[in-house]
């Protein structure tokens, strides 16, 4: 570790050309690394204070059997994590870490869980927030890798998505209690909602109705963030926490 | 040398060549993540968060590639390139959508390790380019995690 230090201090990045033209690189990767809801929320705290305890949700919900819509909720949950940390609310991030494992479970990918929900546990009763939210990131990692190594890859974007949502739902609350146009600049995502869109649209096998209605909010909510260099104003940003807190509940609600 | 010794020689040799193969062939993204993650380890103490998602694959020696990443104004990040092949040197840069470098000078290369860093005028897309700048491989794989505070 101390050599690459030294590695940092001592060598210097070789001249990168001051401007490039994106179009050129056909060979763009497609993966695509959904940001963490608490990358969000970091950059919302440096604005100003936030009540996060405002915003906490540890209640069980309901128990689905479908799994694209476990999927979503297990994502909702992670986020609701992400959360309850902000708030340094340990009682919130047990529950809801057991609310993972739970929701994990349901779509055979609780093996993989049950060290992080062990971990959360541990560093939430020592309040070292550091470590819950990097277990937090690890579960959500682990439930997605498992999902993809057996070719689950969908439900891995579902939850993904949820995470998304709940972030986007939370985020649109905070800003319109308090606007700033710094704040509502961090829902200028256009590219990442294109990413979900596409998602969802290669999902025609699960015909669960929360997923239309996702696909429905998301066709609203992009000309209202795909603003290029105008600002967002508040209108907009109430317009999207009333579509993303009406999804939301459609994700924790039963049918 | 006598006949046993020979045998002996060849037979390490050929165990030699056949370890050489195996780990060429067995060498992957997941290698190279590790290399990413090790050049990561120094900024964690700095209150970066790294993130355990990551981007991977494989060039050729010259080949570049660009990672589209969402960063969020407020926030700073790091971004650590790495690969499992010793000799090969590597780069990474940012630039924001328009195709203006969006990096911080303090970014680095110490060949098979590159950094960049930014601290986002605006939140939005970015363009990660990756690249495998010389390479004894045909294909060298390499790996992108990042961080943020």
């Amino acid at each position: 570790m101390s050599v690459l230090c030294g590695v940092a201090l001592s060598a210097s990045a070789a001249q990168a050309p001051q401007h490039i033209n994106i179009k050129q690189f056909s060979t763009t990767v497609e993966d695509v690394v959904v940001p963490l809801p608490n990358e969000i929320f970091g950059a919302l705290n440096k604005l100003g204070t936030v009540n996060w305890k405002a915003h906490v949700r540890s209640d069980k919900g309901p128990n689905f059997t479908e799994r694209p819509r476990i999927a979503l909720l297990l994502g909702t949950v992670i986020a609701d994590g992400f959360i309850a940390v902000q708030a340094e609310d340990a009682a919130a991030v047990k529950d809801i870490g057991q609310r993972v494992l739970t929701l994990a479970k349901g779509i055979g990918v609780g093996d993989s869980i049950t060290p992080h929900a062990k971990a959360i546990t541990e560093a939430a009763d020592k309040r070292n927030w550091e470590n819950v939210r990097r277990e937090l990131d690890r579960t959500q990692n682990s439930v997605q890798q498992a999902m993809n190594e057996v070719h689950d890859e969908k439900l891995s974007q579902l939850v993904s998505l949820g995470g998304w949502l709940r972030g986007t739902e939370v985020l649109t609350s905070v800003v319109t209690e308090h606007f700033s146009a710094d704040g509502a600049e961090l829902l200028h995502q256009p590219d990442l909602l294109s990413y979900f869109q596409t998602r969802l649209q290669a999902m025609p096998e699960f015909d669960v109705p929360i997923l239309h209605q996702i696909q429905d909010a998301l066709v609203a909510v992009k000309p209202l963030i795909d603003v290029g260099d105008r600002s967002i104003p508040p209108e907009s940003v109430k317009k999207v926490k009333d579509i993303t807190t009406r999804v939301g509940r459609g994700i924790v609600t039963r049918d | 040398m006598n006949d046993f010794a020979k045998i002996l020689l060849r037979t390490g040799v050929l165990l030699l060549a056949l370890l050489a193969f195996h780990r060429s062939a067995t060498a992957s993204v997941d290698d190279a993540q590790s290399f990413a993650l090790q050049a990561a380890e120094p900024y964690v103490k700095q209150g970066f968060q790294v993130r355990e998602d990551y981007w991977g694959g494989d060039l050729g020696s010259g080949e570049k590639k660009a990672v589209r990443q969402q960063l969020f104004k407020g926030n700073e990040y790091w971004f650590w390139l790495g690969t499992e092949v010793d000799k090969a040197k590597v780069s990474v840069h940012v630039y924001d959508s328009d195709g203006k470098l969006a990096e911080q000078p303090d970014g680095w290369e110490k060949g098979h390790f590159a950094a960049a860093h930014v601290i986002p005028k605006a939140t939005g897309s970015y363009f990660i380019i990756v690249s495998v700048e010389e390479s004894p491989e045909e294909r060298t794989h390499w790996a992108l995690v990042y961080g943020f505070r």
